[in-house]
């Protein structure tokens, strides 16, 4: 459930573009998300659908491009993708050391929005 | 079908909020007031370690409290009577967090004249606080011996964000199969700069050392 308080923070943004550009429909919107962030795009989707009901944005696409982990290692400062299928043992793959700094997957971001004017 | 155009945003959602946090920081340090954000899930002993807690600094420091519920003021009516101290009660209206604007709307109901220490008790959810920055200038959590030692594996964003973490209830930890190594284990997996503070606030063990941290950092 807690996509709910993001997905209005997201239409929200959405809106305020939407009226600086005089848009008549909103008819996609692009989100980045990050696989850390733990939100289900499913759900990401149905309370979009929700939140725009009755708005300018209303039948409108929600496309969500996932944005997977990395980490820099704290020893060589290797770059590694994050394995999710072992999440609480990554370790560099070139020094073996376990601490490292994340560096992507927690993005939430709207990258885009198709409008109609 | 009028015109299709594309906008590029390329914008965080996090972003305005962080902004806001970093600028009720500032504020708050303009006017020499600590603010802890204290989070946990329902039911772990927040409100009882934040009455032990007071109880042993407020002659000390001059410490007023923010309740946020979604509802009810029972807890800001307990503390209140158990303590003296001055307590607001925040009611989100069904919001499971509270974000910067809403803690500083809340602020503007105390009074923070010679305020050292606001302690804001967040809406008791592991998920949704840990997403938005309160313009809090520390982070703590309490996490109760009957949820288990793997929920720092469960909740991972919650225990990255906490500077403190509150092991509470540790009177019980036999009871619960409690294994506190393997729970700082995996609190340091998740966060390795996390202080960690066992406590039993039934019993008072531990709260004298929450108290000290607590009176390094707002003096």
């Amino acid at each position: 459930m807690h996509e709910l308080p993001i997905i209005k923070t997201v239409f929200n943004m959405v809106m305020e573009y939407a009226e600086k550009e005089h848009a008549k429909r909103v008819t996609t919107v692009y989100l980045e998300v990050g696989v850390l962030r733990d939100f289900i795009p499913e759900y990401l989707k149905k309370y979009w659908e929700y939140i725009s009901t009755d708005t300018i944005a209303d039948g409108s696409k929600l496309l969500i491009r996932e944005i997977e982990a990395k980490a820099r290692c704290g020893k060589c400062n290797t770059e590694y993708d994050i394995n999710m299928e072992d999440l609480y043992n990554n370790k560099c793959p070139k020094c073996g050391y376990d601490k490292g700094e994340l560096i992507k997957g927690r993005e939430l971001i709207i990258y885009s929005i198709e409008i109609e004017n | 079908m009028g015109n299709i155009k594309i906008i590029d945003i390329k914008r965080s959602i996090f972003e305005d909020n962080d902004k806001d946090a970093d600028k009720l920081r500032a504020e708050l340090n303009d006017k020499q007031v600590f603010l802890l954000n204290l989070m946990s899930s329902p039911g772990s002993g927040k409100t009882t370690t934040l009455i032990k807690t007071i109880n042993s600094l407020k002659e000390k420091i001059n410490i007023k409290i923010m309740e946020a519920d979604i509802d009810s003021d029972v807890d800001a009516i307990k503390i209140k009577e158990s303590t003296g101290v001055d307590t607001i009660q925040l009611h989100t209206g069904g919001m499971c967090h509270l974000d910067a604007d809403m803690t500083r709307q809340g602020l503007r109901n105390l009074d923070l004249e010679k305020t050292d220490l606001v302690i804001l008790e967040n809406v008791g959810n592991l998920v949704c606080p840990a997403e938005f920055d309160t313009g809090s200038h520390l982070n703590c959590m309490i996490l109760s011996v009957p949820e288990g030692h793997d929920k720092p594996l469960k909740y991972p964003l919650m225990f990255q964000i906490c500077d403190l973490v509150l092991i509470n209830k540790i009177d019980v930890m036999s009871v619960f199969d409690f294994d506190i190594e393997k729970c700082k284990e995996y609190i340091y997996k998740r966060n390795p700069k996390a202080t960690i503070i066992p406590i039993s606030a039934k019993t008072g063990e531990g709260i004298d050392k929450f108290a000290e941290y607590l009176l390094n950092k707002v003096k």
